[in-house]
């Protein structure tokens, strides 16, 4: 039966569900390698790039990328304490987003910082990255934390 | 050779966090009428030869194919119509694609219709259906919200550039006090009659102490989501000329882009692409984009200026709408658009220049910070901005004269989507 939210204006209440069959495609073997504990970036040879996210194809020459292994230590190059989020991260808040600096990577990650004390954080700050022993199969089955 | 495209027309509706009392084709119809019958011209609807319909999310009202819904409403079928989707950039690209209709010669006449209805779910689920337009492979798992993702940016500047959080609060405070001459401004209670009831003029110490968001970014440095419409009418010259004694011209177009996962632009040592009046040694050490540039803006302002005959974009442009999403990007933007050096952009509004009464006023209509950001709109609202301001005729709809920027002649609309993911910049011209 319709909700009815209000009768003048008329407004109805319309939920909307839906599941997507979402694939990772060529992208897939970051997430399986994460299960053996291995983080996974792409690197063109000819560009002499690498990426993570993963690309599976170069976006400089196009060639196909390769799939190299990465020390995931790393530096912060910028952070942000979120005190309201989207919906879906609504329950985790406050959080911390960093862009990380990775070792051997030439592009910037987004990914969590988990610490315990806040405070401390700056811009240039070692941490590695750490992997998630319950995946979810999504980007945040991984995060940074301090590399003390 | 393109031909010369003029703007004949503009019209608005009130802007509102909800606007409940009306449909989205309602609220179009609101802005159409205004622009139809309001502005001083010798134009009947049946000469529009086709529309461009702008906005942003098919999520929002859970209808695909909306712009068909348009165009029937407002009686144009079967004339030719198109939808245009880049998000934050939607008007900017909207414009600028009515611009290409008339210059080629497709439509000698085009209306762009612009909206965006984004009260009819909560808050935070709005904020997720943004952040649906950053990667979500990627980007929004991690906890998806745009605010994230320009603080971080934001705080990339302070490292990089010294960039201050007062000086981020001056910009809020210029943009929402301005709104408070502009009657369409959702923060105005006075002048609009939808507008929020704790609206009104702010200071420095409102915005320091409103809460934080996405740390360095507080509630009052964000922009507002709205609903609302916008409506700009584009002519051919020979078509402009009959409609109106004062046309105001398009001179000049650019679009850039980058990529979706800011991470993922490069950090090229004295990679800033140059603007004419810059000088290299003044980048020579500079990791360019990075996080804290924006270089589709840069590349949008090198294309328009170029086409424009702009070297000095401080000195020859008279005003600006631009695309402030959050304080911080609007000091960002000052940089890109070469207003001044990389870095200098905090300046800037310390020292006044885009006040309202200074050389060069930035947003005098309140821009997305103070009047709206009803997506579809918002870049059709700057056009329509733009418009009446170099007809000279803004305090006549603004109901007040404050906002008129005296003897305005060349001013230049920047429109802004993702992460800086598109970015547009069209001149225009008295």
């Amino acid at each position: 039966m319709t909700e009815v939210y209000s009768i003048d204006p008329l407004i109805i209440n319309t939920p909307y569900e839906i599941t997507y069959k979402h694939s990772y495609g060529k992208t897939t073997k970051f997430f399986t390698s994460l299960s053996s504990g291995k983080l996974t970036a792409t690197r063109c040879d000819h560009c002499k790039k690498t990426f993570l996210p993963p690309r599976s194809d170069c976006p400089y020459c196009l060639a196909e990328t390769r799939w190299v292994e990465i020390s995931g230590k790393g530096t912060i190059h910028t952070f942000s304490t979120l005190y309201f989020s989207g919906e879906r991260f609504l329950k985790d808040l406050p959080f911390q987003l960093v862009y990380v600096d990775l070792e051997g990577v030439d592009t910037l990650f987004l990914t969590r910082l988990k610490t315990k004390d806040m405070k401390k954080v700056k811009v240039g700050m070692k941490i590695k990255m750490k992997i998630s022993r319950e995946p979810e199969w999504r980007s945040s089955d991984v995060w940074a934390e301090p590399d003390e | 050779m393109p031909r010369k495209v003029a703007v004949v027309a503009g019209g608005l509706s009130y802007f509102s966090k909800s606007r409940r009392d009306k449909t989205q084709e309602e609220l179009a119809a609101e802005a159409a009428r205004m622009a139809l019958f309001d502005n001083d011209i010798n134009l009947s609807k049946d000469e529009i030869d086709g529309t461009i319909v702008s906005y942003f999310s098919d999520h929002f009202e859970n209808q695909l194919l909306f712009g068909s819904i348009i165009q029937d409403y407002l009686g144009f079928n079967p004339k030719p119509s198109v939808r245009i989707e880049g998000g934050g950039a939607t008007g900017g690209l909207a414009v600028r694609d009515a611009y290409a209709h008339v210059a080629s010669g497709l439509l000698d006449v085009a209306m762009v219709i612009g909206f965006e209805k984004m009260s009819e779910v909560n808050t935070a689920k709005g904020n997720e259906f943004i952040a649906l337009a950053s990667d979500t492979d990627w980007d929004f798992p991690i906890g998806g919200f745009y605010s994230g993702y320009y603080a971080l940016m934001a705080r990339r500047h302070m490292e990089e550039f010294g960039t201050t959080e007062e000086q981020m609060a001056m910009v809020a405070v210029k943009n929402r006090n301005n709104a408070q001459h502009n009657k369409f401004a959702q923060t105005n209670p006075k002048m609009n009659p939808y507008g929020m009831k704790d609206g009104g003029k702010i200071t420095m110490d409102d915005v320091l102490k409103s809460p934080y968001v996405a740390f360095p970014l507080k509630r009052l440095d964000i922009c507002l989501m709205s609903d609302g419409a916008a409506v700009l009418i584009l002519a051919s010259e020979e078509k402009a000329k009959k409609i109106t004694d004062t046309p105001i011209w398009i001179t000049g177009t650019g679009a850039g882009t980058d990529a979706m996962r800011a991470g993922d632009r490069p950090r090229t040592v004295a990679g800033v692409p140059m603007l004419p009046h810059e000088k290299k040694e003044w980048y020579r050490k500079l990791e360019y984009p990075g996080v804290h540039s924006f270089r589709a803006g840069r590349e949008s302002a090198r294309q328009a200026y170029n086409m424009a005959g702009i070297t000095n974009p401080l000195k020859q442009l008279d005003l600006i709408e631009l695309h402030d999403a959050y304080t911080s990007s609007e000091i960002q933007t000052y940089e890109d658009l070469g207003l001044t050096k990389y870095g200098q952009g905090g300046k800037l509004i310390e020292e006044g220049i885009t006040a309202l009464d200074g050389d060069l006023p930035v947003n005098p209509s309140g821009g997305l910070i103070g009047t709206m950001h009803a997506v579809g709109a918002t870049g059709v609202m700057q056009g329509v901005e733009m418009f009446w301001q170099l007809q000279g005729v803004a305090g006549k709809f603004h109901g007040s004269d404050k906002t008129q920027i005296k003897n305005a002649e060349r001013g230049l609309i920047h429109s802004h989507a993702g992460t800086g993911t598109y970015v547009t910049a069209t001149i225009m011209e008295r």
